[in-house]
């Protein structure tokens, strides 16, 4: 990752001149580094810049995306496939973004053809397998399933992400076994494909109840991770208190269910997982998120990161 | 926050209690007054007033026990707007100690006593047997208490 | 000793499973009223379920989630579930092997005769 210094230099190349190409580079290491306003300023005016750039077009997508902005980073993906039809960030970013809404056929056309441009990717060779698991796409492209509910928030609190409207996996998908993704380059990327949709968030949290892996992003696309994680670790550590005194062995899983949320937490190594849903999600279909996010957790640790 | 002891054998129960119980003030004395240990005070002006409000308000309270029913009231427990104090008499071979401690909303009553009850067992047997109140009366006591506090502050 | 919850209390400990109920006071941990089996400390699960709820309550309410209704705790050798009302908690404590779906439902209905 680029530190501070690398960031500023380049923020002076782009003040020096503004036409500069280096905005691609500045807006990524802003992005990664978390300063999503800052890196959508960056994206926006390189694309007025420089419309006829697919790369911008693709930037402006994955900074949208990690704000939450998913409409936006649809329309900024296809605009770099309309200019490059075969630009392979694109192709996987829009198909990627097209699984998890469901638009099977869509994303499978798309990942097809990001995977022909690199064989080695697994992340993309994972996200067809799971496709292909659901058994393709039906007649109408989507995956089967009710429409969603968003969460209703009490009034002055922050609903859990629910900025997109989207399917949500079918229990013969959940039952699937979770293939191994690769170790993604962003910790917060760690769970995102064992996470039915977008309502859904997981959070793999250190000892001090810090955040290690995983995201959370509220409604405005501002990242909660932080103060959720604190909040919600005090009350495993709770738990661990009482467990000194109850005589009923170490504990193994705490479940809160509130007005708009339910949280299910286990123990990670010395940290804890946790996983929160909207309220309308059954508590047992949660705990089983929660299993496979603590199996992730698990073999992302194991793999080195 | 540091515990301070004026013995040893204080310094396992006391942490413990404080620990479990999330005391934010906690000080063990005998009955006199004399000083055995504290946590959450940082002077030691503070902890000679703790202990001397504390033991006088365990002898009032005593006292009003045996004028009502015959026999001392135990334990005593206060419940402020945000603060609670609590204040047990803690057996012990040839003697008896006193725990006030206060707590806040990370704690509860309920705890409290829980944790309470292992601390009584936990300096029930390490304390060693009281010399008796004769030598906490001795002429030397005011000396015997500067020197505590003054081991526990650092000073000296 | 007889209290508006002893009804309530000796529906729930006939599931199968189920060593104890408890109605406890959420601020200061006590025994309100309590059926347990022998062996099951009462005193003990009262003070530190109550508190455990009380910081689940906390939490959920800093993160933005409204109000915690429900609290589950699962362990190698048992399970401990509450349920919040007002100033009260509904605590139930259990063997593993005990039917949470069932338990659950019946303690949300309890609850709403907690006052």
């Amino acid at each position: 990752m680029m530190d501070a210094d690398e960031i500023r230099l380049m923020s002076d190349v782009l003040a020096a001149d503004p036409a500069s190409l280096v905005f691609l580079q500045l807006g990524e290491a802003l992005r990664r580094q978390g300063q999503l306003d800052l890196a959508w300023r960056v994206a926006l005016r390189g694309v007025e810049r420089h419309a006829q750039r697919p790369d911008a077009h693709d930037l402006l997508a994955r900074v949208a995306a990690d704000r939450g902005d998913f409409d936006r980073a649809r329309a900024a993906w296809e605009s770099a496939l309309a200019l490059a039809p075969g630009h392979p960030a694109a192709q996987k970013g829009l198909g990627f973004l097209l699984f998890q809404q469901g638009l099977l056929q869509d994303a499978e056309r798309l990942l097809v053809a990001a995977q022909a441009a690199d064989p080695g990717d697994a992340s993309v060779a994972n996200a067809l397998a799971r496709i292909r698991a659901l058994g393709g796409a039906t007649a109408g492209g989507r995956a089967a399933g009710p429409p969603p509910v968003g969460p209703t928030p009490p009034r002055g609190s922050v609903a859990i992400p629910a900025s997109v409207s989207r399917p949500s996996r079918t229990t013969q998908a959940l039952a699937a076994p979770v293939p191994f993704a690769p170790t993604p380059t962003d910790a917060r990327d760690v769970f995102l494909d064992v996470l039915p949709d977008a309502s859904h968030a997981a959070l793999l949290l250190d000892a001090d109840g810090l955040v290690v892996a995983g995201r959370y992003r509220g409604p405005d696309g501002r990242d909660l991770a932080a103060d959720v994680g604190a909040q919600l670790s005090g009350v495993s550590d709770e738990a661990s208190r009482a467990m000194r005194h109850l005589d009923v062995g170490a504990w193994t899983h705490l479940a809160v269910e509130a007005e708009a949320a339910s949280v299910a937490m286990a123990p990670s190594g010395e940290g804890i997982v946790l996983v929160a849903a909207p309220r309308r999600v059954p508590l047992g279909f949660v705990r089983r998120v929660l299993d496979r996010a603590v199996e992730r957790a698990r073999r992302w640790l194991e793999s080195g990161t | 926050m540091k515990l301070q002891v004026a013995a040893d054998w204080v310094e396992a129960p006391l942490k413990a209690f404080v620990d479990d119980a999330r005391a934010e003030i906690a000080v063990l004395m005998h009955p006199t007054g004399q000083v055995l240990g504290q946590f959450g005070f940082t002077r030691s002006v503070d902890v000679q007033t703790a202990c001397a409000l504390g033991a006088a308000i365990y002898a009032s309270a005593g006292e009003l026990g045996r004028q009502m029913q015959g026999r001392p009231f135990g334990v005593m427990h206060y419940a402020g707007k945000d603060k609670q104090v609590f204040l047990a008499p803690v057996a012990i071979t040839g003697g008896t100690l006193l725990l006030l401690s206060v707590f806040g909303e990370e704690s509860s009553l309920g705890l409290v006593q829980l944790y309470f009850q292992d601390f009584q067992r936990a300096v029930a047997q390490a304390a060693p047997p009281w010399q008796g109140a004769e030598s906490a009366l001795a002429s030397d006591f005011e000396a015997e208490l500067n020197r505590n506090l003054a081991a526990m502050f650092g000073r000296g | 000793m007889s209290s508006p919850y002893g009804g309530m209390l000796a529906g729930l400990i006939r599931h199968r499973g189920v060593k104890g109920c408890l109605v406890v006071g959420e601020r200061d941990g006590l025994i309100v009223d309590s059926t347990v089996q022998f062996g099951v400390n009462a005193q003990t699960f009262a003070a530190l379920t109550a508190s455990l709820f009380r910081k689940a309550r906390r939490a959920a309410q800093a993160a933005g989630f409204g109000d915690a209704t429900f609290v589950q705790l699962e362990a190698e050798r048992g399970r401990v579930c509450a349920v919040g009302r007002g100033d009260l908690v509904l605590v139930v404590v259990a063997e593993p092997r005990v039917n949470l779906g069932l338990v659950r439902v019946d303690m949300l209905k309890a609850a709403e005769r907690l006052s």
